[in-house]
């Protein structure tokens, strides 16, 4: 058995113009974007941004055209993500709409929520978040408490979500919910699309320790959700949401999150470094390198209709471990002075206290282990 | 994989596992009637005209059965010579790359240095090696050219280059082996009461004992490919066996920790790959060597020109449909 086989990543059509389209539209917008938020695409908003990117068919690039999708491969689809993330782009408005709402509503949506959500989504003028975790379920998803009744007018949803990203900026969250009264773990849940200027609803805001917002807490108490917000099957939720999470673990995201760290030090050192320098950039560049090799091969292998769970998770588990390693490397090998304004420092700073994030979001070290090691058969 | 490789690899695998526990004398004879050796000769120059992508199938079963004997040298000597237009030697004909020991020097009929552009042959009364042994206990010869060459021809092949993609490809087949070998122990073997698969800690060391092994396989295959379709695999060479040394460093020690002192015994065949992953990190560039390397051909580019010479380079691979 081989762990895991290449496959070549072959996207149809010219990809250096697609690369070049990206480049040219970032090169058109990046002039008002702070040094920090290329360090932090996911959680920065540039609304101009988003609608261009939208406008120029580089969202919903694979969904089908009568939703407002361009019918292009997963794979190319890929490219335009990672330029976008190596050119440190803000995506945050988009983002989660576009990588993981947008598809589970193509796959379980009715045709009123397609018709709804998806076209505005693929213009880049309507945003998304995810409602899953919980006060008392973070790694524990299982244990969602928030409910939703079936009343003749609709949905009664009581509860609350926590670390939900982006909501005060998003118009709707598909949310995970228990429908069925007294039900335990991965039985009764379900999962609503909820508009977020439903009465009922409040947000509220949690700053984190890189001192910015993106985090929220959502209330919900006696909501009002209409019946036909349900996406899926009644009692399906549990399944859905898996196949969900699958869709955002073996993106270019989860390796590129610093690259902007690696680029101001490559600047920073100019053409020829100290040794040891030098060998620092080597070592990155190694790791870099040989994670893409993996995140391409693991899109390939989603092209081609495989499910790989198992590759999905290394790519995850290594990536993060890399770009959470990148900044405290950085430190230890360079005499950077973090009070200063240099670029090198901002970012490094920046990077230091953001990238502890990198290893919560979409499943940690242990949980991702566990799921190789179900793949291995030794649980 | 391709139908041809896959025959390959299939008379790789039998004729390996035979010679798994056998020792030089009684390997290379065999491996030789299978004609491993002239690989990457093009057909009309009465070769196999395999790929790279076929080089990395066969040394990567090399590898996974730790054969006693050279499997990667005479390949890639062959290559250099068909590439310098010099006619190949009968026998065995071993590597040197400069600034390397030679493999197996002292059972070699000749030896192939490519220096300052030009290819060398020397016939072995033209060399004078001093004995030296790897980790694995396997020749590792210093040679110094006491004769004159046999032949000389221009060259741009960098046999340093080669030699470090050989043992990525190596090192991807004996890890999947170790991997393999600890598998099977944490399955089988009870402590308190169960088998040591079933504590979490022991899954969480395997699960990135996979990690380590799955980025070597990655890695290999990136490194084939560039080979097959660049002009030039430099990049993807120093950044392979880099990746490469990061992961024997890191999954040779769960390889062994899993495995106790079972693990620590001639007699149990974990040492048969792991002695030999210690080894080939040194060979053909240390961790430090290739970052090196990598390092200042990067900072060259500088910081954004970095990502535009990896999708070049990469997008060079894309096979229209």
């Amino acid at each position: 058995m081989q762990i895991f086989p290449i496959r070549p990543f072959n996207p149809p059509g010219d990809i250096p113009a697609l690369r070049q389209q990206v480049r040219d539209l970032v090169a058109q917008h990046e002039s008002h974007w702070q040094l920090e938020s290329r360090a932090n695409c996911w959680f920065s908003f540039d609304e101009a941004f988003s609608k261009a990117l939208g406008k120029a068919g580089l969202l919903a690039m694979n969904w089908p055209k009568e939703y407002g999708g361009h019918e292009r491969t997963m794979l190319e689809r890929y490219v335009v993500l990672e330029e976008l993330l190596a050119l440190g782009a803000p995506a945050g408005l988009h983002w989660i709409a576009d990588r993981q709402t947008g598809p589970l509503l193509i796959r379980y949506g009715t045709e009123a929520q397609k018709q709804k959500y998806l076209p505005g989504m693929a213009r880049g003028e309507i945003y998304a978040c995810i409602g899953l975790s919980e006060p008392n379920a973070g790694s524990d998803l299982a244990s969602v408490r928030t409910s939703a009744r079936k009343t003749p007018e609709g949905w009664r949803v009581n509860g609350q979500k926590v670390w939900t990203s982006g909501a005060h900026r998003s118009h709707a969250a598909l949310t995970l919910v228990r429908t069925e009264e007294g039900s335990e773990r991965h039985a009764g849940l379900s999962q609503l699309m909820i508009d977020l200027d439903t009465p009922g609803i409040t947000i509220r805001p949690i700053v984190d320790m890189t001192g910015s917002h993106h985090f929220n807490e959502i209330f919900f108490e006696d909501a009002l959700i209409p019946l036909d917000a349900l996406v899926g099957t009644e009692g399906n939720g549990w399944k859905q949401v898996v196949a969900e999470l699958a869709l955002e673990r073996s993106g270019p995201e989860r390796y590129l999150s610093s690259h902007a760290l690696l680029v101001a030090l490559i600047d920073a050192v100019g053409p020829e470094p100290a040794p040891d320098i030098a060998q620092l950039i080597g070592r990155l560049t190694a790791e870099l390198w040989t994670l893409r090799q993996m995140s391409m091969s693991t899109a390939a292998k989603l092209d081609a209709g495989e499910d790989p769970v198992v590759e999905a998770a290394i790519v995850k588990d290594l990536g993060n471990a890399y770009e959470q390693a990148l900044p405290r490397l950085v430190q230890a090998a360079v005499d950077a002075d973090l009070a200063d304004r240099t670029d090198l420092s901002r970012l490094l700073v920046w990077l230091l206290v953001q990238s502890p994030s990198y290893s919560l979001r979409g499943g940690t070290p242990e949980v991702l282990r566990g799921i190789i090691a179900k793949g291995l058969g030794l649980r | 994989m391709s139908d041809n490789r896959q025959l390959l690899a299939d008379m790789a695998e039998g004729l390996f596992a035979e010679l798994a526990e056998s020792d030089f004398e009684a390997a290379w004879p065999r491996l030789a009637e299978a004609g491993f050796s002239t690989l990457l000769v093009p057909e009309d120059k009465g070769g196999f005209g395999g790929d790279w992508g076929d080089v990395l199938a066969v040394l990567r079963l090399a590898g996974r059965n730790a054969v006693p004997a050279p499997v990667a040298e005479p390949i890639l000597a062959h290559h250099v010579l068909a590439l310098a237009g010099i006619e190949a030697p009968q026998g065995f004909v071993s590597i040197a790359a400069p600034g390397c020991r030679v493999p197996w020097g002292r059972h070699a009929d000749a030896v192939v240095s490519v220096e300052d552009g030009k290819a060398s042959l020397y016939m072995v009364d033209a060399c004078t090696f001093t004995e030296g042994e790897s980790p694995a206990g396997e020749p590792l010869d210093a040679v110094t050219f006491t004769g004159t060459a046999a032949a000389g021809a221009p060259c741009e092949a960098d046999l340093a280059a080669l030699g470090a993609f050989a043992r990525v490809a190596q090192a991807s087949g004996a890890l999947e082996a170790a991997f393999t070998l600890a598998i099977e122990h944490v399955n089988q073997r009870q402590q308190f009461g169960r088998p040591l698969a079933k504590f979490q800690a022991v899954q969480q060391a395997m699960a990135e004992f996979s990690e380590e092994a799955a980025a070597v396989d990655a890695s290999a295959a990136g490194c084939a490919a560039a080979l097959d379709g660049l002009d030039e695999a430099g990049f993807e060479i120093a950044s392979a066996k880099l990746r490469t040394n990061i992961a024997i460093d890191r999954a040779t020690p769960i390889a062994h920790r899993v495995h106790g002192a079972i693990g620590f015994t001639m007699e149990y065949a974990l040492n048969r790959y792991t002695r030999r992953l210690m080894s080939w990190r040194s060979e053909f560039g240390n961790d430090a060597h290739w970052a090196g390397v990598l390092g200042r051909r990067v900072a060259t580019l500088g910081g954004k020109g970095l990502w535009v010479e990896m999708t070049r380079r990469s997008d060079r691979l894309i096979q229209p449909a």
